[in-house]
Order: structure tokens, then C-alpha cells, then sequence
């Protein structure tokens, strides 16, 4: 049976960006080890000899040439999407 | 300060990872221009490479022909296998919320280069080189609570190179970098312009007095060969002093202050990332054939450190080397060793013509202050005929630098560089009869220093042969002026 501690639960929230309460703490502990366990099912089937997929579509080097292109959505349209700006740069919570 | 006593009792273990921007014209998954020197901020985007939901990444075929160029100027092959991975980590300059980066099975596995330190040869293994997507650029206006990302660097490619732990010295840190740049130049891999981020060093430091690897620190983002060497020498002697103190070293990323000269922690182990690599679904690998590996392999020019077997044969000490496969890649437009290569044959003509490039033409370059107007496929034919008169004993050495210096001023080469010497008055003259009067004149006008002559010291004849290249403005043949002095004297 799979197990996760308390400290375990918070490290997985830090690398999310989440705040967790500490009764969502206990909750996802709890929940975490449930999903760990039916995943852990897997282990039971042996692969040795197997390689590893890391792919499903069978293709292989799919390229373009190193030349510029017009994409449909231009530099405006996209930055209409971003929440705060100025100018043209990207407006975010300090970060340093 | 450590004492050398104490710096003795510690080897010190290095190894660096380098990042060097490919000189592609588009971005590693998306077709936006990459050259993002002087755009305005995120001008240079797209719905891929702010990672807009559905993009498909679509990965650019010159990236990997540069980075398999790389592989073989890093002493290895390009793996006939690659695949892409991504790697997690929250930050708003990674709009993806994960970097593409080949984790599990990179383009480049193994490799050597040769430094030169202290004139000798030393191998530093690599580990391995991968192909990435860089990263936007943060700024922090300084009192502002906020920050700003520019998205034009994200996306852009490049070849990440992991040296093994073969560094034991900051000097030596400092000639694995250098050595880097220059390898990528000659391969043509990148534009290697650090002062515009090019090509960034991060610089992993440990110290210890047994058998065991110390702690490491990782001092992050160098961007000069000088800011290798001095974080590398401040870390190994902060490490040793809190050693020395009974304290730990702990390991974490530090950051270099250009301005106080020192290392400064910007991460702590707490924080340790954990980056939770999966395969990338939407890059298919990479599979190299044997045609395509030997088609690279053979468009490689000569690498420096074939240069430097070549010139250390023609007699040329490690400096002298070291100048010519420098000033090679300063400019894109100034040859040197080419055109050494094209006379390497005729071994002294060779020798002399790289003399002439270290002791005149490169540091007449260097002052901004000449002004070369000699076109480049005029300078061969220049130098062969200024060799030619100073072999046919009609130029004096320190005339053929004045004339050499001369003639790269011209925006041509005159019809005939020896009546051009001659007009000059820097032609010597070889005509005994006429040499012959000015040194009687001089035994004449020096009778002293005459007498010391035929006394048998020698050291007069010196003086002798001074004024007589004085009394013929510099045109007398300095050895033939000395023959004729002892023939009058002796």
C-alpha cells in the first residue's frame, strides 16, 4: 500500500503553487494515497523486455524548415489575452 | 583569506554546464524569428510559444543539424536516437509551466575537449550536449511591486553542454569556457556573442580533502570567461574558509554579483526543484541516419585544436597559437588561417607569414584607430610579394612591417609592390659599392669606436652598423653593412 506524508502532501502543493488549509492537507493525504494505490495496480504487470512508450503516433522526425512564418493569430490578438501589461510587457506579481 | 598552505590540503572538483544559443533563424518549435537583440518586448511571439492551449509544437530541422555539428566539435557523434521530454517548474517568464529539453535520451552523449592550461594539453570529458527551449526574459524595475516578461526569448534554441567533473582550478574553469566558444565558432553553431547572452555558463564548485566529492554549490548564469574564472576562485575559497571554520557547505544555487566580485545564495536547498520529467507527446524523436551523420561530419572545418597542432609545427610557441585561432573567429569577414593553410607546404614562408599576422596585422586591427582598407583577397598576394623582397634581401624586416602597415591602408594593391617599397625609400640597398662609401665614411667619423673594433670589441661593431643604417636613412643592408665593416676593420 502506497504511503504519503503530511510533508509529502505540502512539497506536491508547493511545486502546484497551491495554498492547501490544513484540513484540505488531511483531505488530499487521504485522497493522494487512494490515487497512488490504484496506480500502483500497474507494477503488477511485467515489462521486463519492453521499451518504454513515450510516444504513440510512430512517426519520427517531424520538422519544418528554419524559416519564418505568419501564424493566424498575430502579436495583438495575443497579448489581448494577458490580464495586465505594460506596454507591451507582461505585468506579474514581483518575482524577485 | 585562505593560505596557500591550507589551499594545498583540498582538491577541488568542477564541473560546468554551458548554454549556447543556436544560430537558427526561427525558434526551436516555432516559426518567429529568434534574432531578438533589439525587438521590442514580445513582439517576437505566437500561440505556441506562449503556450496557448491546443499549439502543437513543431520542431526545427536547422536546430538539429547545428546541434549535430556541435556533437562532433565536442569530440562525440550525434545519437542516432533522440527524443524530447518536459520539465515542471512554475515561473511567469515559462508560460508552458514546463520547459521541452531532452532529458531521457539527449542528441549528444560523451565527448571531449582539449583545453591548453599553462601550455599543456587536458582533456575535460562531456557528458552529454541536448537540444531546449530557452526561456523569456524577467525584468524588476527597481521600488515597483511587480515585475515584467518579455516572451521573445522563449522558445529560442538551445544546445545545452554538461561537462564531467574533470575541472580542478578557476584558470582551468576559465580555459574550458574559452575553449567552448571557440568550438562552437569554428563549428559555426552559433554566433557565441556573450556580451549578448549567447552562450551562459553555470559553474558547480566543490571542495574537499579526502577521497570524497564535497558539497556542491551551483553559481548560475555567467557570461563572461572572466566571470567563470573569478566565481569559480570565490567559491572555492569561500567553501575552504568555512571548512577551515568547522562549518557546512550548503548546497544550493548562488548567483554572481559582477559588482562586489562575489557569490551570493539565491536558492536555498529547501526549495530543491523537482522537475517531474515526462516524455514531450507532441515531438516525435529524432532519427538520424548514417548518411546524414557522415554528411555533417564531413561539412566540419578544421577544429582549433588541429590549428594548433598545424602551427605548433610550423615552430609557433603556444601564444602566438593562441593569437591566431583568436583573432580567427573576431571578425566574420578576416581570414588568417586559411591562408596560412593554403602556403603550409613551403614551411618557412608559412612561419613567417604567421609572424606577420601576430606582430602586425592582429593588433593593427585591434586599434580601432587604423582603418584597413586592403581587401581581404588582396592580402595574399601582398604578403607573398612582401616575402618576396625581404628573402631577396631588398626589405629589411622592420621595412616590411612599415610597409605591410602601409599597404593595409590601401583600398588596392599597387601594380608592383616593390616599386611601390622603392618609391617609399624602404627597398634596402644591397649594392656593396655604395655601401662600401658610407662605411668608410663612418670608420672615418668614428675613429673611437673603430679602434675598439680592431681592439676586438665587439661589442662597437654594434654601435658601427647603427650609423651606418642611420647615414643611409635605413636602407643599407644591416648585415651586409657589418660584413663590410669587419672586411675594413678586421
Amino acid at each position: 500500500m502506497a504511503n504519503l506524508s503530511k510533508e509529502d502532501v505540502l512539497k506536491l502543493a508547493r511545486l502546484s503553487k497551491l495554498e492547501l488549509t490544513e484540513e484540505e492537507v488531511s483531505k488530499f493525504q487521504k485522497e493522494l494515497v487512494e490515487i497512488l494505490g490504484y496506480v500502483e495496480k500497474l507494477s503488477e504487470v511485467d515489462v521486463t523486455d519492453l521499451t518504454p512508450t513515450t510516444q504513440v503516433t510512430g512517426l519520427t522526425n517531424v520538422t519544418r524548415k528554419d524559416i519564418v512564418q505568419k501564424y493566424q493569430a498575430d502579436q495583438q490578438a495575443l497579448l489581448k489575452n494577458v490580464p495586465s501589461r505594460q506596454g507591451n510587457s507582461i505585468k506579474v506579481r514581483r518575482v524577485l | 583569506m585562505v593560505s596557500a598552505e591550507t589551499r594545498k590540503q583540498y582538491t577541488v572538483t568542477i564541473g560546468i554546464e554551458c548554454h549556447v544559443q543556436l544560430k537558427t533563424a526561427t525558434k526551436l518549435f516555432a516559426a518567429v524569428s529568434n534574432d531578438a537583440r533589439d525587438a521590442e518586448p514580445n513582439t517576437l511571439i505566437s500561440h505556441i510559444c506562449l503556450g496557448m492551449p491546443g499549439a502543437l509544437p513543431v520542431l526545427n530541422e536547422h536546430a538539429v543539424e547545428l546541434a549535430s555539428r556541435a556533437a562532433f566539435a565536442l569530440g562525440s557523434k550525434p545519437s542516432p536516437f533522440s527524443t524530447f521530454d518536459r520539465k515542471h517548474y512554475f515561473y511567469p517568464d515559462l508560460p508552458l509551466g514546463y520547459q521541452i529539453t531532452q532529458f531521457y535520451q539527449p542528441i549528444v552523449l560523451g565527448g571531449t575537449v582539449t583545453i591548453v592550461i599553462d601550455g599543456q594539453e587536458k582533456q575535460i570529458g562531456i557528458t552529454r550536449a541536448h537540444l531546449e527551449a530557452d526561456a523569456g526574459k524577467n525584468t524588476h524595475p527597481t521600488g515597483a511591486d511587480y515585475s515584467l516578461v518579455d516572451l521573445n526569448r522563449a522558445g529560442t534554441p538551445l544546445l545545452e553542454i554538461v561537462s564531467e567533473p574533470d575541472i580542478h582550478s578557476a584558470a582551468e574553469a576559465r580555459a574550458y569556457a574559452h575553449e567552448l566558444y571557440l568550438l562552437m565558432k569554428y563549428a559555426d553553431v552559433s554566433d557565441a556573442d556573450l556580451y549578448h547572452g549567447n552562450m551562459r555558463f553555470d559553474v558547480n564548485v566543490s571542495v574537499s580533502k579526502t577521497n570524497e566529492l564535497g558539497t556542491r554549490t551551483e553559481t548560475k548564469n555567467l557570461n563572461s570567461f572572466r566571470s567563470v574564472e573569478k566565481a569559480a576562485e570565490y567559491e572555492i575559497n569561500r567553501q575552504i574558509e568555512l571548512l577551515e571554520k568547522g562549518q557546512k557547505i550548503d548546497q544550493e544555487t548562488r548567483g554572481w554579483d559582477e559588482a562586489k566580485q562575489k557569490t551570493l545564495s539565491q536558492r536555498g536547498k529547501e526549495q530543491a526543484h523537482d522537475y517531474r520529467y515526462m516524455p514531450e507527446p507532441d515531438i516525435p524523436p529524432v532519427e538520424l541516419d548514417e548518411a546524414f551523420i557522415e554528411r555533417i561530419f564531413k561539412s566540419l572545418p578544421a577544429m582549433p585544436s588541429d590549428w594548433r597542432q598545424k602551427l605548433t609545427s610550423l615552430g609557433l610557441d603556444a601564444s602566438q597559437t593562441a593569437i591566431l585561432i583568436d583573432a580567427e573567429v573576431d571578425s566574420p569577414v578576416v581570414n588568417y588561417l586559411p591562408l596560412l593553410e593554403k602556403v603550409i607546404s613551403d614551411k618557412s614562408y608559412a612561419k613567417q607569414l604567421a609572424n606577420w599576422f601576430v606582430n602586425i596585422e592582429i593588433p593593427f586591427r585591434s586599434d580601432e584607430a587604423n582603418i584597413v582598407e586592403l581587401p581581404n583577397e588582396a592580402r595574399a598576394p601582398m604578403y607573398h610579394a612582401v616575402y618576396e623582397l625581404v628573402t631577396g634581401n631588398k626589405l629589411s624586416s622592420s621595412n616590411a612591417k612599415l610597409l605591410i602597415t602601409e599597404l593595409l591602408g590601401h583600398n588596392s594593391l599597387p601594380e608592383s609592390v616593390e616599386k611601390y617599397a622603392d618609391e617609399q625609400g624602404l627597398v634596402q640597398v644591397s649594392d656593396t659599392g655604395e655601401i662600401e662609401k658610407i662605411v668608410v665614411d663612418v670608420i672615418t667619423a668614428n675613429p673611437a669606436a673603430a679602434e675598439d673594433v680592431r681592439n676586438g670589441e665587439m661589442k662597437a661593431i654594434g654601435f658601427l652598423v647603427g650609423q651606418v643604417m642611420k647615414a643611409s636613412q635605413g636602407k643599407a643592408n644591416p648585415g651586409l653593412a657589418q660584413e663590410l665593416l669587419r672586411k675594413h676593420l678586421m
